[in-house]
């Protein structure tokens, strides 16, 4: 197998948190050593509860942020080595869809207009060529060309983020990174976008980064998950094997609390109390403060990603948990 | 079982323009029951808690129907409603601490006054679920988390001492660790209290945990209602079932994608002609285009809106 599409070694980003004035700031870390490679047309989602630093690392791989430490490898290229030019073509070959289409789009200018900017922008096409792909790629993702001459104000929420994601795709990049691009659309309208996603990662040569909190969505858009621990990839593995057989208390406290559209299971006590506490990191296991199985060495000696299983997990007692008999339980 | 509430052919619409944003909406409630208001964005399930709220934005009006509550008729009734937001923190007042806001609640409801008021502001706070609620008294909502300010709002309704509660998309804007809580809670305070609770969620999961009956809406009008388990088990309306069909499964075994509804919804100024679901319909047939179709029992409690179910 030839060099991963993207790399990234122990990357770290630290923000400075002043506690009092003059102070001297105290850092808090959004990510901290996360090792994650991705090959070309791998699909991998990143999830995690708001706080645990899925966004940043998003923002760390597309190089929208510098790391504090650590390097990110896109196509064998380090980020810190990349010219102005380099800059440049890296932007072509990856892009990103957000949460809200319609903060995302530009509120003056027609569909048609921002879809082929990108095409002008870097030189690609010339109007009358760029106006023809963008119709074409509107087609693609589900809509009529004959909106190329609306504005975003005139279209539904799920037509918008169809027209970010053809945007997203019109200059054919190879790493898609998708920012809880389905959280704020209805079931309906989130079923279309991920139908929409499979389709366009089987037609084309795509790699996707899905970050989102949604555990029911991301299953059916990605092959291998990772999930995040105040900025720690706590569990990492293959969908499948993640979902039947959670290794790590956190991941199982995730899966568990997604509610069941099973109507008979009921008064179920939460799995994990409280919530992400960034101002809890410290030496040790970031997850210790919330888990029931934390023990003396939990507070000592900080976890490391390891195998277990058919994926990796980053906890002391992993082999402890057994196969969940409850998680998924549906209605036929 | 003491009927609670009972809301017969609302109508609620834009006034001067012929837009009807609920259009004969009926159901009941009774004591202590949960209710679960199901359907896309714009289907009505938030304005039909606002009517009943007597709380209908500017610029809508209650066209027809009538909603009473309890005993009394509908005048009488604000006192023992409450009612918390999809985003609680937009919903409290940033200039204002957590105890003040709770206060003059317990004053307007329960005329308690001073040192009772911090006090029973001080238990209800421990009740949802705030640990040093002392302290957490003098506090603004925006040091406050989402997940703990949706608490704040549920001690705030619960110092009412409600009849009922309407919690429209409660857990929406919130993590799935803290929604489990939030539902929880909710679950506890219901047996706790016996209020009724009206739910609505566009996610079926938080609809199956809590409700007793489900409606499930389009186009301001109830296609289809049941006691829960049968909506989600055996959904008759063609809608329904396509919803259901939505949800993506997190079962192992379960490899289906979630399947999506063709279309979208149409706009309220632009309804086709007969069933509002029929350009989406794969059964559209005959009278599908002519007239919308009348809830029409199919068992016992479970009815539905459509010529042609889906059947069992």
């Amino acid at each position: 197998m030839s060099a991963p599409l993207l790399e990234t070694r122990n990357l770290t980003k630290g923000f400075g948190q002043k506690t009092g004035w003059l102070a001297k700031p105290k850092f808090l870390y959004a990510s901290s050593s996360i090792d994650l490679k991705l090959n070309s047309r791998e699909r991998l989602g990143i999830v995690g509860e708001s706080g645990s630093g899925k966004s940043t690392l998003g923002r760390l791989i597309l190089g929208l942020t510098p790391p504090t430490d650590g390097e990110i490898f896109f196509e064998g290229v380090n980020h810190k080595n990349r010219s102005t030019r380099g800059w440049k073509e890296f932007r072509v070959r990856t892009s990103l869809v957000q949460q809200n289409p319609l903060s995302a789009l530009n509120p003056q200018m027609t569909i048609g207009e921002q879809i082929s900017e990108g095409l002008l922008v870097h030189h690609i096409a010339g109007r009358a060529v760029a106006h023809e792909r963008a119709a074409k790629m509107l087609e693609q993702v589900g809509l009529p060309s004959a909106m190329m001459t609306r504005y975003p104000h005139q279209m539904s929420g799920g037509q918008r983020q169809r027209v970010v994601i053809a945007r997203a795709l019109i200059l054919d990049p190879k790493l898609v990174v998708f920012d809880e691009a389905v959280s704020a659309l209805d079931v309906s309208v989130q079923a279309q976008v991920v139908a929409l996603l499979r389709e366009l990662w089987q037609q084309r040569d795509l790699a996707y980064v899905f970050i989102t909190h949604d555990l029911r969505v991301v299953r059916h858009v990605v092959d291998r998950i990772a999930v995040m621990y105040l900025g720690r990839v706590v569990e990492t593995g293959n969908i499948d094997s993640v979902y039947e057989w959670p290794r790590h208390p956190y991941t199982r406290a995730l899966l568990a609390s997604v509610p069941s559209m099973d109507p008979t299971i009921r008064n179920i006590q939460p799995p994990i109390k409280g919530e992400l506490d960034v101002a809890k990191i410290g030496g040790g296991c970031p997850f210790r403060s919330r888990c029931p199985f934390a023990i003396e060495k939990c507070a000592t000696e900080t976890p490391v990603l390891r195998t277990v299983g058919n994926q990796q997990v980053a906890c002391h007692r992993a082999e402890e948990f057994p196969r969940p008999v409850q998680v998924g339980r549906e209605v036929a | 079982m003491q009927r609670l509430l009972t809301v017969q052919d609302l109508v609620v619409e834009v006034p001067g323009r012929n837009i009807k944003i609920l259009n004969g909406v009926s159901f009941s409630l009774d004591a202590g029951q949960t209710l679960g208001l199901v359907g896309e964005s714009g289907c009505g399930k938030s304005m039909t808690c606002y009517a009943i709220g007597n709380m209908l934005p500017r610029g809508l009006a209650q066209a027809g129907g009538s909603i009473s509550f309890g005993p009394g008729q509908s005048g009488s009734m604000r006192p023992t409603i409450a009612m918390i937001f999809q985003d609680p923190t937009s919903s409290l007042n940033p200039v204002h601490t957590i105890g003040y806001y709770l206060e003059t609640a317990l004053y307007r409801h329960q005329r308690l006054k001073g040192n009772d008021a911090r006090l029973e502001a001080m238990r209800l706070l421990e009740r949802v679920g705030i640990d040093n609620a002392k302290s957490r008294l003098g506090a603004y909502p925006h040091q406050f988390s989402g997940g703990m300010n949706q608490r704040v709002m549920i001690a705030h309704a619960l110092a009412a001492k409600p009849q009922l509660l309407i919690a429209d998309e409660p857990t929406t804007a919130l993590d799935v660790t803290m929604q489990a809580q939030i539902l929880y809670l909710l679950e506890e305070l219901k047996a706790e209290t016996g209020m009724a609770l009206m739910i609505v969620s566009h996610d079926l999961g938080v609809i199956a945990r809590l409700a007793d009956k489900a409606a499930v809406m389009y186009c301001g009008k109830i296609v289809e209602t049941a006691p829960v388990e049968q909506i989600l088990r055996k959904p008759s309306h063609p809608y329904a079932r396509a919803l259901i069909n939505c949800m993506p499964s997190i079962d192992p075994a379960d490899h289906e994608p979630p399947v999506p509804i063709p279309g979208s919804v149409p706009l309220l100024d632009n309804l086709p002609e007969g069933c509002y679901y029929n350009p989406r319909c794969p059964r559209a047939a005959g009278d599908c285009f002519r007239r919308f179709p009348p809830l029409s029992a199919v068992e016992q409690a479970h009815e539905v809106a459509c010529y042609h179910p889906v059947a069992a």
